[in-house]
């Protein structure tokens, strides 16, 4: 049986998608992205009412008013791109996963359309540290903090045949004592605060902490719960965000990469 | 029937209506009446065939139902930690939703609640086993695996349970809580991150809560196509549970086949429809994406596909020596047991219950044709993949004679916006009755009810687990396959 079963799988079409094609991929997770060109302030000004988070906010700077996208709040509902008459797109391709909370955000100018310079990447000793120590191999503790399990079964979908998470020499591992990072999903529950700072402690360093998710992001649509106690930045230190509602296997696995190889 | 409730507080006892045969407790829970005062109600369904809603004041004490029917145990709790509300005769009111590092006394629903107060309660109590050669195996909340948080605490004796106990609630995240006074459209995220594997059957169980209780009907394409999201996220489901079965008996090559045919699933509805899990096609109303008249045989395609590859892998499957050992007469849920439990969806077929909302209460595109049910009465592990077995294919059948029939038209219409109004509806979601409450004032959600299968099911669990050994767990664990999100809220 078990050679049928071999036989039938090796027989079959490969499907393993190659990196380049999976790198900043983010096509059916609804992130928004803006069309600069199709701006106005009138439709920026319908979008940001249409946000159920504050993904969406208009800032004003001397005298200027800017439209600014925080990815960290956005559960990618895709009422902006309902409401945003071409302005507002499902992204195809975005650069912000894996990065620092102020690569999470994205600001354009309302009247001219023009998208200006987003924050600062930050220097990682610690992805530094254990690059030169482990080169790519890595290995992953994920620790859901009352996350959906939207975000768990896209974590679990990046070991399928078709994103293949080993071929990177990324592996999953049972205890957090043999973990090099944690990949953290949910808004941080009140019931799970302390099973999060013992899972932290639990970890040798040098270690990595992901926050995966809006709700990892920013407590997603559960921020402000009388039941949740995240943030997950509150609790613990975090080194990459990767934002989505889930974020899909191709957001994770170019997040965590990204992670590994951030420089200044 | 899935529909209005035409009289919301009728005087019955509901004590009396559970005594009757015939009568499944659904689900138990509270709510504030204008003035602030609390009030309980009891969804039964009878002989499977009517839903009924009662309630009763819930100011002073109320009798417990746990006595009548076990079914009731975990909902009086609930009740007792959102609403404070006093419950006479019940066998075990330790906090259900609230830990350690809770205040005492913390009821988040009642009128008035603003915040938790800093304070933690006493420690949890875990029932004691005692005797020559127990051992106690707490496990979790953080398990080896990526699944969700909970807690799993054995006594052994050797390698064989003597007892599991669950301490869950690790991820409630006050969801039910979050609703109120939420305008009608944001209900929807809500419900849609309750459980985020079954998140459409929840959108759409929330939509047809609003839908019933306004009165508004969803055009026909609208209900075919929320008929094709409910059935490409039960195969999904099942398709991804049946290689986790065989992941947990060391059989990894189907594991990875089965993990395969779940992601072309996946790859599918974001062609079509731009998201993996159908997230935002379900509003109040009807659907926000519809499909192409030009892919719906590309789309037939790719399930049928599906479909077949794994009837071949399933066949493998249950056929394999080692696989039939590991399966066969594991982690038995008695039928008796499941239904004192009114346990429901798959388990509950597995067990020998003919339960299914498709059926018995039908709704959507369901009520022009009687579905099909699967049905196993082993009630072991086997049974549970078996169902999930034949189901995958009849979802399949479901969704190609739908995409051959397509009505066309509108796929959506509007809901009042400034109303009142209150109503219920149920779905069969991947893992069984998922039943929704809503009560609409000038337009805003005053109140969200979930009953969702896995807050039903996860007491059942440990009744299938004395006498097995602590290393079959996992795999009855898995057999199961609830949501702890969808329990928790």
């Amino acid at each position: 049986m078990i050679f049928d079963t071999v036989k039938q799988s090796l027989s079959s079409q490969r499907v393993l998608i190659p990196v380049e094609q999976l790198l900043t991929d983010v096509q059916g997770s609804r992130m928004p992205d803006v069309q600069p060109s199709l701006l106005t302030a009138e439709i920026a000004r319908r979008a940001v009412d249409a946000c159920p988070t504050t993904a969406l906010t208009l800032e004003e700077t001397d005298g200027r008013t800017q439209l600014v996208l925080n990815y960290a709040d956005c559960i990618a509902c895709g009422r902006c791109i309902e409401a945003g008459a071409g302005a507002f797109v499902a992204a195809r391709k975005l650069t912000c996963c894996g990065v620092a909370k102020s690569g999470l955000v994205r600001r354009w100018d309302v009247a001219s359309g023009a998208e200006i310079a987003s924050g600062e990447r930050e220097m990682e000793n610690t992805a530094r540290e254990i690059r030169s120590l482990l080169g790519r191999a890595l290995n992953i503790r994920e620790v859901d903090t009352g996350s959906c399990n939207g975000c768990e079964a896209e974590i679990v979908a990046m070991t399928n045949p078709y994103y293949d998470l080993e071929r990177f020499g990324i592996h999953f591992v049972a205890s957090p004592k043999h973990a090099d990072m944690l990949l953290v999903t949910g808004p941080v529950t009140r019931n799970m605060v302390e099973a999060v700072r013992q899972t932290y402690a639990a970890t040798p360093s040098p270690k990595l902490v992901v926050a995966v998710g809006a709700c990892g992001c920013s407590g997603g649509i559960f921020a402000g719960s009388h039941a949740t106690a995240g943030p997950l930045d509150a609790i613990i230190p975090v080194d990459g965000y990767i934002p989505g509602c889930p974020p899909t296997p191709a957001m994770l696995l170019s997040g965590i990469l990204q992670v590994l190889q951030r420089r200044s | 029937m899935n529909a209005t409730l035409s009289q919301p507080h009728e005087a019955v006892d509901p004590l009396k209506l559970l005594r009757r045969p015939g009568v499944r407790l659904v689900s138990i829970f509270g709510s504030l009446d204008e003035d602030g005062s609390r009030r309980v109600h009891y969804a039964v369904d009878i002989d499977n065939r009517q839903y009924r809603i009662v309630s009763i004041p819930g100011e002073g004490a109320i009798a417990s139902a746990t006595p009548i029917t076990p079914a009731a145990a975990w909902y009086e709790r609930e009740l007792h930690d959102q609403y404070g509300v006093a419950i006479e005769g019940h066998p075990d009111l330790r906090p259900l939703l609230f830990h350690d590092n809770w205040a005492e006394d913390v009821h988040p629903m009642t009128a008035g609640f603003e915040k938790v107060p800093p304070g933690t309660r006493a420690p949890y109590r875990f029932l004691k086993v005692e005797g020559e050669g127990v051992c106690e195996v707490p496990v979790g909340p953080v398990h080896a695996g990526i699944i969700e948080p909970g807690h799993f605490r054995f006594s052994v004796v050797g390698d064989t349970v003597l007892n599991l106990e669950l301490r869950h609630f690790y991820t409630h995240k006050g969801t039910e809580k979050l609703f109120e006074n939420m305008p009608i459209a944001d209900g929807c995220l809500i419900a849609e991150s309750v459980s985020g594997d079954n998140c459409f059957a929840h959108a759409v169980a929330y939509s047809q809560a609003m839908e019933n209780s306004f009165g508004v009907a969803v055009p026909a394409r609208g209900r075919a196509l929320r008929l094709i999201g409910l059935e490409l996220e039960r195969m999904t489901a099942h398709i991804a549970d049946v290689g986790a079965l065989c992941g947990d008996v060391g059989f990894t090559v189907p594991a990875a086949y089965t993990a395969r045919i779940k992601e072309s699933l996946l790859l599918a509805s974001t062609r079509f429809f731009r998201t993996r899990f159908w997230r935002g096609v379900a509003v109040p109303g009807g659907v926000t994406i519809d499909l192409a008249t030009a892919d719906a045989a590309e789309l037939k395609r790719i399930v049928a596909e599906a479909a077949r590859d794994f009837d071949e892998l399933a066949k493998i499957i249950l056929e394999t020596p080692s696989v039939q050992n590991r399966f066969e007469s594991t982690g038995v849920l008695a039928r008796d047991v499941a239904r004192n439990l009114a346990v429901v969806g798959l388990v509950a077929r597995a067990s020998g219950l003919k339960l299914d909302v498709r059926r018995d209460h039908p709704y959507g595109r369901y009520r022009e044709f009687p579905t099909e049910i699967a049905h196993h009465s082993q009630g072991d592990v086997l049974a549970r993949a078996r169902i999930r077995i034949d189901e995958t294919a009849i979802s399949a059948r479901l969704i190609a004679d739908t995409l051959s029939e397509m009505p066309s038209g509108a796929i959506r219409t509007s809901i009042p916006a400034d109303a009142n109004a209150e109503g219920y509806s149920a779905v069969e979601s991947p893992r069984g009755e998922l039943f929704y409450w809503v009560r609409v004032r000038n337009g805003r959600i005053a109140r969200c009810h979930i009953k969702s299968p896995s807050f039903q099911n996860w007491p059942a669990l440990p009744l299938a687990m004395p006498g097995n050994i602590i290393a079959d767990f996992p795999l009855i664990n898995k057999s199961f396959n609830l949501s702890y999100s969808g329990c928790d809220r």
